[in-house]
């Protein structure tokens, strides 16, 4: 059965209206700006922001504000905690009459993937214990890039970062795997989860719509594909994206309740198409080619991909 | 002692054109030192960096305030109050300015009277490299020619600064030859080394307390960042070809910055005020109705209000 959109069937079904206006300090060809610009047209401006330290930091540096809405900006690891304060304060207000209903907010946390996938981790594992009515939108540029790129735990194996150099003790770079922090937040068993590349916007649309039904934590994991940080053109965002999702090494899915959907199957091309547009991962075919590093990441794109269609089938 | 400021957008490589100079200054059996400014830098935004080398140790850190050269690789900076990059500069500063303005026609554009000297680094990595921002080896070739370092020190220094950054070798080799070229378009200028700047007395202020309700970074006006113009991060501008475009909303879709609307017919409408030019539309564009145009300074460029 193959998943179907609901709400967002073509593209001129993108709302023209823009929530996050331009003139931010963000890199030119920023993948988590076009992912949060695009959640942020069904979101709308009844939101507060609660913004983790990060790249996104830009986003309402003083004395500017690319919001219509507010914004609250925390430490790496509280950004969750600074949600269920904003939650609970309105919740009161509203019960006891302080604050009109009409003037109720949606909570929206934004952190990078060291905030998300490392320092919040806890905070964010709290949060949804207590079922806390918030959404989190994770922008995962797989690395600390807003210092500088250094490692993060969403560092994918053989990538090049600042403290993962390629020597030669470790020719192929980062040698962990990426978190899977998708596994980890479904442990947690919130009404929803998704991942989603903004190459496919509809499918980015559709999933924030659907997740507006739901009370409770409604998690995302957005990739932000970085010129900055991974090293290409900035105009080729959304071609790197693109071969993310169809080398299948960013699988687009969802969880409802914690039943896993894939909802875009890729016909997988193999993994060089991707690895080859970035610079990070450029010692991996020159000056030679390092074949069984690139090996081991085909084979767990593999591994993963046949778990998940038999579990789906 | 020389001092030299780099002044650039981030990603163009002024960075790592102050590090190729220092490298080379040290190479040339000078003490050196080089620091860039560390900030929220972003591809795009104005960055600048720090050389001085000489015979003598230099005790002077941090920011420089009265450069003997600068170096700046994007002529738009000029216009750009925050950048200050003419700050501290006299008739004994020398200016060089990556442009395709001559040299006079800069002259005209710069207020106060320097020694200008203009060429054309980014024309010629496009045309030698075929990359845009790729600049850093020409800007430090540029500056070490200025400042009279000679060629072999700086080709070493170029070669280890950019296997630092892990660039294969064909893509040094290529740079190598084109810094060479850079090299030699300009003559080393005619530098007052040894008139060292007298200091200035400096009077040390102790900041005062602010309590939290008044002194916290309170921003109370809402989406007013687009008063904020970033238009002048662009090397190229998206340009429409009207009877190419099918009206089929994609680069409305793609554009992070979301400086693209769609009109009434269908087609794009770009607002170069704040279009960063990161060419995603360029790239998306289905039927190549989107070209990219080289801004050139003068009457088409966008300029800060």
């Amino acid at each position: 059965m193959t998943w179907q959109r609901e709400t967002f069937k073509k593209i001129k079904q993108i709302p023209r209206e823009e929530h996050v206006l331009p003139g931010t300090a963000l890199c030119a060809g920023c993948g988590g700006l076009e992912a949060l610009r695009l959640a942020a047209k069904v979101l709308g401006d009844h939101v507060v922001y609660v913004n983790a330290a990060g790249c996104f930091t830009m986003l309402a540096a003083y004395p500017y504000t690319s919001f219509k809405g507010s914004w609250l900006y925390t430490t790496m690891g509280s950004a969750p905690a600074g949600a269920q304060g904003i939650r609970d304060a309105l919740d009161i207000l509203i019960a006891k009459g302080r604050l009109p209903q009409g003037e109720d907010v949606k909570v929206v946390v934004l952190g990078g993937d060291g905030s998300t996938y490392d320092m919040a981790l806890s905070a964010t594992s709290g949060a949804m214990n207590r079922r806390l009515d918030f959404y989190y939108i994770c922008y995962d540029n797989e690395a600390y890039g807003n210092t500088g790129m250094q490692l993060s735990p969403a560092t994918p194996y053989a990538a090049r970062t600042a403290t993962s150099p390629c020597g030669l003790q470790h020719p192929a770079g980062t040698a962990q795997e990426k978190k899977d922090l998708f596994e980890i937040w479904r442990a947690h068993r919130p009404p929803y989860i998704a991942t989603v590349a903004p190459r496919y916007p509809l499918d980015l649309e559709e999933k924030f719509a659907r997740a507006a039904a739901f009370t409770g934590p409604k998690m995302f994991l957005a990739l932000a594909a970085c010129p900055t940080g991974w090293l290409y053109d900035p105009g080729t965002t959304p071609e790197v994206a693109r071969m993310a999702v169809e080398t299948g090494l960013w699988p687009l899915k969802e969880a409802i309740n914690g039943v896993v959907t894939h909802t875009y199957i890729p016909k997988r091309k193999p993994v060089e198409a991707y690895l080859r547009l970035q610079g990070r991962f450029q010692h991996l075919f020159e000056p030679t080619v390092q074949t069984d590093a690139i090996r081991h990441i085909q084979e767990r794109v593999d591994a993963y991909w046949e778990q998940a269609m038999q579990e789906q089938a | 002692m020389v001092a030299v400021r780099f002044h650039g957008r981030g990603g163009q490589g002024a960075k790592t054109a102050s590090r190729i100079l220092g490298t080379a200054a040290f190479m040339s059996g000078y003490v050196a030192q080089d620091c860039p400014i560390y900030g929220a830098e972003r591809r795009g935004a104005p960055v600048a960096a720090f050389t001085r080398f000489g015979r003598e140790p230099i005790r002077e850190r941090g920011a420089i305030a009265h450069p003997d050269v600068i170096v700046v690789a994007d002529a738009t900076l000029l216009d750009d109050v925050a950048a200050r990059v003419l700050e501290g500069a006299d008739d004994r500063t020398v200016l060089f300015v990556n442009t395709s303005l001559s040299t006079e026609a800069l002259r005209a554009h710069v207020p106060i009277p320097l020694q200008v000297t203009a060429r054309d680094v980014t024309g010629i990595a496009l045309q030698q490299l075929g990359q845009r921002e790729a600049i850093s080896a020409l800007l430090g070739a540029v500056a070490a020619r200025l400042v009279g370092l000679d060629w072999e020190s700086l080709r070493s220094a170029i070669g280890r600064e950019l296997e630092d950054l892990g660039l294969p070798e064909p893509v040094i080799q290529r740079n190598l030859t084109v810094a060479k070229q850079c090299y030699e378009t300009v003559e080393p200028a005619p530098l007052h080394k040894g008139q060292g700047w007298t200091a200035g007395t400096t009077s040390i202020h102790s900041p005062a307390y602010e309590p939290p309700t008044k002194g916290t970074a309170r921003i109370s006006a809402a989406g007013n960042s687009v008063l904020r113009e970033t238009g002048g991060w662009r090397t190229f501008r998206p340009v429409l070809i009207a009877d190419k475009c099918n009206g089929c909303w994609l680069c409305f879709a793609y554009c992070p910055d979301g400086v693209i609307a769609m009109n009434r017919d269908d087609r794009p409408v770009v607002d170069y005020a704040h279009c960063k030019g990161c060419q995603i539309c360029i790239h998306e564009c289905p039927t190549h109705a989107l070209v990219a145009e080289r801004e050139q300074e003068g009457g088409v460029a966008w300029t800060a209000k």
